[in-house]
């Protein structure tokens, strides 16, 4: 397989002790990581014509070299964008840039914020991701599900399993991640139970999600695929939005994904979560904490208002004192849970969506997408009416098993 | 995490950049192999990179500055010569630090001219370089009169 | 003979007139060679590690970027160890370890505040101002001999 040249447009991972990080997260998906080259009169004339006028001369390079990109005198398969995080300047730069670079051609985007603590680990999904969009275009294409198929989203929370018959959902399975095949076998179980089919009959399988290699390996899957593609294919399907522009936001257990999709390709995307209280997790809390099912948590926000209640989950603890705090000072649930759903939203907002280009339709999905309280707050806060397709808890098994469907006849 | 082994430990590494009317990097890699002293020389587009023991380095330096002292211009590297992680055939496009050199070539000749004059120059005379003040405002008067002189 | 600390610290016009002039210029190369030659744990390019952020610490604090604390522990010690600086101010095209903009606006003013002599310059446009940049060059050196 040929490797896919991965360009790197950066300032300060070399001096953070990163760079090693990123190569490493490149060459474990058989990327590899190039500088474009260009001379010091491209650096000259890309800085007066990108307009940006910024005073570090490592992102004059790195507007440079994303020029040279667009204008088609490099060639690359995928663009890493990479500046520190806390940086200003290398904030606008790179959120300047891969908007300039999504928006200018077809190159697929990632751009990253990093500290001395970033490693391979953290990189590689997002990696995984540009590399897969690159290479996979075709299978990538796919709009409809054939044969008998099987997709296995094996996330941080929940595992979740679909079985496809000629591009309809045949069975489900959905149950929280405890022991990583445990919890899959048993949703692969109930989901071919609900199809009325034997795993004998399943002509492909894929798998996503936190444990996908795990789970992949075990049941021998065809496509073992990082969440973020098989999520954005996923929505897409669902929501019947597979032309065009569209934007999917998955608010997840452990972290937040934001993809810009283009034709059912992503083009650019962020994953990320600073804190466990912009996550899933913190309504998760917030649940038990009012004493009811995570279920019932959406419709009594949808009877409540945030602004009634101080809240900011910034910070999972403090987020969770504020809960205690309103509920002490005799706030009703029904405004506690708007609440917390607002500042989960808040925070996805704020945190990632400035790095995304949000384009109708808006398309939710994910296990928290299930809550309405929380889809309210985020369409109030985009100000547009977001799309939860039906099934959109088991996106990443239902993006797998059509995708996996690419695999039946060797394609 | 792997461990990390180096290479040339003790050596010095020093560019040895070339920009004259009267010589090239060609003819300074000639002269300099010819007083090379066990030191190793790689050629370069711009001149040459000099390897070895500080001392022996530093002599091989001080002959061939003579050459054309205003016109040969020395500095340190950190990296060995063809060192695969700066070297552009890997990274696909030059090392930062390269682009610096770009630039300061580009306005070398006129320190060349500073050294060329350097020994004619009257010691007395107060140098006034160019400085981050020299590019300060027009002096109000200044700006008076032009504004008058486009009124009239 | 003085440690002159050059800014850009990566210039080969100050390093080579530093060294010219009989003095020793303190340059970034010198900084990296020392980590290119030391056994540790591997991080290419630079042989600058997670470690060094961390050791950047001293110099600015911890919500000022990774990049920046990993270059001052570079140029930290460079600049304690300086006798006297040369600055270019308008290096708008020095990359790579002279990079970022907000670490060399702190390097600045570690060196400005450590009470060394510092030689402001901008760049020679013309001969005319090279001749007054090496002469100003060679008389800020000349008074260092003499001092030290």
């Amino acid at each position: 397989m040929t490797k896919v040249r991965v360009a790197q447009l950066s300032c300060g991972p070399e001096y953070s002790g990163v760079q090693k990080e990123i190569d490493e997260a490149a060459a474990a998906v058989d990327a590899e990581i190039f500088y474009p080259d260009i001379n010091l009169a491209d650096i000259r004339r890309a800085s007066n014509e990108f307009g940006l006028d910024v005073r570090s001369a490592d992102l004059k390079l790195a507007i440079a070299r994303g020029k040279a990109l667009v204008e088609g005198k490099v060639e690359a398969d995928a663009v890493f964008i990479a500046t520190c995080f806390r940086c200003a300047e290398a904030a606008i730069v790179r959120n300047e840039l891969r908007r300039y670079i999504h928006e200018n051609s077809k190159l697929p985007v990632v751009s990253y914020s990093f500290t001395e603590r970033t490693t391979a680990g953290t990189l590689l999904t997002r990696m995984e991701a540009l590399t897969t969009i690159a290479r996979r275009r075709a299978l990538l294409a796919r709009e409809v599900q054939e044969g008998t198929t099987l997709g296995v989203d094996s996330g941080s929370s929940t595992t979740k399993a679909v079985v496809m018959i000629d591009n309809e959902i045949a069975g489900t399975g959905w149950l929280p991640t405890t022991a990583v095949m445990k919890s899959a076998q048993d949703v692969i179980s109930r989901a071919l139970d609900e199809a009325g089919v034997k795993i004998a009959d399943v002509e492909a399988i894929g798998t996503t999600g936190y444990g996908r290699f795990l789970v992949g390996k075990e049941i021998k899957a065809d496509l073992i695929q990082e969440e973020l593609t098989v999520n954005s294919k996923g929505a897409v399907y669902l929501a019947d939005s597979q032309h065009g522009p569209s934007t999917v936001i998955d608010i997840g257990g452990m972290d937040n994904k934001a993809i810009s999709v283009q034709d059912g390709i992503p083009g650019s995307f962020t994953m990320g979560g600073i804190c466990a209280g912009a996550s899933g997790r913190f309504l998760e809390m917030t649940a038990k904490r009012l004493g009811v099912d995570i279920t019932e948590l959406g419709p009594l926000a949808m009877k409540g208002t945030s602004g009634n209640v101080p809240m900011n989950s910034y910070c999972i603890v403090f987020g969770t004192q504020s809960l205690v705090n309103a509920l002490a000072a005799g706030s009703t649930p029904e405004d506690v849970a708007a609440a917390a759903c607002h500042s989960v939203a808040e925070q996805v907002f704020e945190q990632q969506l400035q790095e995304v280009d949000i384009k109708e339709p808006v398309i939710m999905v994910g296990g928290t997408s299930l809550i309405q309280g929380l889809v309210r707050a985020m369409g109030d806060l985009l100000q547009t009416k977001v799309v939860v397709p039906h099934h959109s808890q088991y996106i990443g098994a239902v993006g797998s098993a059509l995708l996996s469907s690419g695999f039946i006849k060797g394609e | 995490m792997t461990e990390y082994k180096p290479l040339y430990v003790g050596t010095v590494t020093k560019y040895v950049f070339v920009e004259s009317p009267d010589m090239t990097p060609g003819d300074l890699a000639i002269r300099a192999y010819e007083i090379s002293r066990g030191v190793m020389i790689k050629e370069t587009c711009f001149g040459l990179q000099i390897t070895g023991k500080e001392e022996d380095v530093n002599a091989v330096i001080g002959m061939l500055r003579e050459l054309d002292p205003a016109h040969i211009f020395v500095k340190d590297r950190g990296f060995p010569p063809g060192d695969p992680r700066r070297c552009r055939a890997n990274l696909g496009g030059a090392r930062p630090g390269y682009y610096g050199h770009e630039f300061e070539i580009s306005l070398i000749r006129n320190v060349s001219k500073g050294l060329e004059s350097l020994a004619s120059r009257d010691p007395e005379r107060v140098p006034n370089p160019p400085s981050p003040e020299s590019g300060m405002a027009l002096d109000i008067s200044k700006l008076k009169k032009i504004i008058e002189s486009m009124e009239g | 003979m003085a440690k002159v600390f050059i800014y850009p610290a990566t210039s080969l016009i100050l390093s080579d007139l530093v060294a010219r002039f009989g003095h020793s210029p303190l340059s970034a190369a010198i900084q990296i060679r020392e980590r290119i030659q030391t056994p540790g744990l591997d991080s290419p390019p630079l042989q600058i590690t997670p470690e060094e952020p961390k050791k950047g610490l001293k110099y600015a604090a911890v919500e000022v970027p990774s990049g920046v604390r990993g270059r001052m522990s570079l140029y930290g010690p460079m600049i304690e160890k300086a006798e006297a600086a040369i600055i270019i101010n308008d290096a708008d095209y020095a990359f790579g370890c002279m990079g970022c903009a907000r670490t060399n606006e702190l390097i600045k003013f570690l060196v400005r505040s450590s009470g060394i002599p510092v030689l402001d310059l901008n760049y020679p446009k013309s001969e005319g101002e090279g001749e007054e940049f090496v002469a100003a060059i060679h008389a800020f050196l000349k008074e260092l001999g003499e001092s030290g």
